[in-house]
């Protein structure tokens, strides 16, 4: 038998008190892999997010550009417009290598009922100019499974006519050739109006918002929302991207009333640092319960070293040296420490889901792919910062055992 | 006096002048005041004497648990005044193996593992056959696997013996060994030492109260007060 297996045993002793002992490093360990797995899935999701809006820089309307990004990448209500002769008047700089105009409305939509639902939910429609836009984002394509087949995009001048992002047809069980019908409520008028569409295509996924988003022509739109002559956002991609080019071209547009202009990379860097904030006082917390943990370690290892005085006694006095000793309990508290770990790295893991929806419904800078991203590098920092916690938390508990007398501790044992 | 076996070659335990004192308050303890002893190897020796007569510093002293305040003690030839804990915890390995009163096997370890556990600290290979051979010595081949709650009184100071002698021992300290026997047990442990000496040469010290058990050694020691007040020699070795 090595000191490794000895120290097993000897957790098996108090099953309940080393049980809760892990757990507590466990439930601490599963709090902290979840935030840095949280931290690297939204940074991962908010890159890929922005990565397939497809543009690097886009105009809107004054006002805050971050919830105007926010609205493209995950939807919500309170849209401004600017004018559509602003896209005639940027379309001519010479910096810009492809421009889109895209109409961003949204229309009161009758619950399916497939869930179980009652009641409204809303539909993010997008008037697009297609060629312009599938040029920004060519990883658009049309599904091709059975109902999907003889998909297509429509013509700029068609009425009546929408591809639906892959979510909202599978949502809706509409395929190519269904009908789709939306309520909208014309810009100065009260009374909504329901409008019947033809679906002629279904879009594959793309683990962004379009998935969610039902795209039309731009002048459709433009009518059914009763604003001829309004945008919601141009977007561009320059001929030579940079941070000199983009501050550049800002310059030139920023004369435009009622205009700004948004490079992504900064709405990137903002979006993250908005959630930043947060991390930081969860992760003060998770701290706060690692330290509590492994307390809670050097409390369980000392009550079980008192517990063993006379045991100790007997195994020094059957020739185990000081250093054995010290190794022994040492292992022991590594042994929890490090099965905490792993336990907590299982924890996170299997409530990665869970933690997902829970961060989705208190931070509304959320994007639409995974937000929680516990790679093989998190768990193994996770185990490696678990034994380090064990090489110290069994530092006092080993020492006190290892510097106990044989004489003694076989007398109070007694 | 003389202490000296003659029929015995070589000392296990040589002690001198061995004093231990005390501090309890303003008064000072002479727990072992003046003790000269040897010990052979083939031998069994028996400590008789009242409560806080110093038997069990005696035996601590001698197994190296403690040291002493005065006096040269040799074990195995070794001079151990003086030595630091760890130095003791050297001279114990391999050399000395010690049967408690209260058996003190660890509860999680089966027999053979508990008998085994002394080889951890002096990291020497196990060998179960060795292992088993040691437990057929004690008559509890058998029961190997189980764990020390499955076993009687007398069995589990059977598997102490064990593994005081796994590391083979030259000299084993047994501490009121038959202290939480029954009587029939009690002869049984005496017995099974007297075998061992016979047949392994070693060279055993035994504290008891029990008179008539200590008269089963071969030499019998009487302490009162810290001080050897009386010994008998009952066989020649």
């Amino acid at each position: 038998m090595r000191f490794v297996a000895f120290a097993f045993k000897n957790l098996f002793r108090r099953p309940v008190r080393t049980g809760l002992t892990v757990l507590a490093i466990a439930l601490a360990v599963a709090v902290a892999v979840s935030l840095i797995g949280f931290n690297i899935g939204y940074r991962r999701s908010i890159d890929t997010s922005i990565d397939k809006l497809g543009f690097q820089v886009m105009i809107m309307a004054k006002g805050c550009p971050y919830e105007a990004a926010t609205m493209m990448l995950k939807g919500g209500t309170g849209l401004v417009y600017l004018p559509a002769s602003t896209y005639d008047q940027v379309r001519s700089d010479p910096d810009i290598s492809a421009i889109t105009p895209i109409f961003v409305g949204v229309a009161e939509k009758e619950a399916s009922g497939i869930s179980g639902e009652s009641g409204s939910s809303f539909a993010i429609i997008s008037g697009i100019e297609v060629q312009s836009f599938i040029d920004m984002k060519p990883w658009m394509t049309m599904s091709e499974g059975a109902g999907y087949k003889g998909g297509r995009w429509f013509g700029d001048d068609s009425t009546g006519e929408v591809v639906l992002g892959f979510e909202v047809a599978e949502y809706e069980q509409r395929k190519v050739g269904d009908a789709y019908f939306v309520t909208i409520t014309p810009y100065g008028q009260v009374e909504p109006v329901m409008t019947e569409l033809k679906v002629v295509g279904v879009l594959e996924r793309t683990g962004t918002q379009d998935d969610g988003t039902v795209f039309m022509p731009i002048k459709e739109a433009r009518r059914l929302f009763n604003r001829p002559s309004e945008l919601t956002i141009v977007g561009f991609k320059l001929k030579n991207f940079s941070g000199l080019a983009l501050r550049q071209f800002e310059q030139r547009w920023a004369k435009l009333p009622e205009v700004q202009v948004v490079g992504l990379q900064q709405v990137k860097t903002t979006l993250v640092s908005l959630v930043e904030t947060a991390q930081t006082m969860i992760a003060s917390v998770a701290v706060v319960a690692i330290i509590v943990a492994v307390i809670g370690v050097i409390n369980s290892i000392l009550m079980s070293v008192f517990e063993r005085t006379g045991e100790i006694g007997i195994m020094k006095a059957i020739g185990a040296t000081r250093s054995d000793i010290f190794q022994i309990i040492w292992l022991e508290t590594m042994a929890i420490c490090l099965g905490g770990g792993v336990a907590g790295v299982l924890l996170a893991l299997s409530g990665t889901s869970l933690v997902e929806k829970a961060i989705q419904s208190l931070i509304d800078f959320g994007t639409k792919g995974t937000m929680v991203a516990i790679t093989p590098e998190v768990m193994l920092v996770a185990l490696l910062g678990s034994a380090v916690a064990g090489c110290f938390a069994g530092l006092y508990p080993a020492w006190r055992a290892a510097s106990m007398r044989p004489v003694e501790a076989i007398r109070e044992g007694e | 006096m003389n202490n000296k076996n003659p029929g015995s070659d070589k000392a296990i335990v040589v002690a001198r002048g061995l004093k231990k004192h005390y501090r309890r308050g303003i008064e000072t303890i002479k727990a072992l005041d003046g003790v000269d002893l040897e010990i052979h190897a083939g031998e069994m020796v028996s400590i008789l004497g009242p409560s806080g007569s110093g038997k069990t510093t005696l035996i601590n002293l001698l197994s190296c648990l403690d040291a002493p305040d005065a006096g040269e003690l040799q074990i195995d030839g070794r001079s151990v005044a003086g030595l630091a804990e760890e130095d003791l915890v050297k001279v114990r390995q391999g050399i000395l193996g010690y049967v408690f009163q209260k058996f003190h096997l660890l509860p999680t370890l089966t027999v053979a593992e508990n008998v085994e556990l002394p080889l951890m600290f002096l990291q020497r290979p196990v060998d179960r056959e060795k292992t088993l051979g040691v437990l057929r010595m004690v008559d509890l081949e058998n029961r190997a696997g189980h764990l020390p709650r499955e076993l009687s009184g007398g069995q589990m100071q059977r598997v102490a013996i064990a593994r005081a002698l796994i590391a083979d021992s030259k000299l084993i300290i047994a501490d009121e060994p038959t202290g939480n026997l029954d009587k029939g047990n009690g002869e049984a442990v005496f017995a099974l030492f007297r075998r061992l000496v016979l047949e392994k040469n070693l060279a055993i010290i035994v504290t008891t109260h029990n008179l008539a058990l200590g008269a089963l050694a071969d030499r019998v020691i009487t302490l009162e007060d810290g001080r050897i007040i009386d010994e008998r020699v009952n066989r020649l070795v």
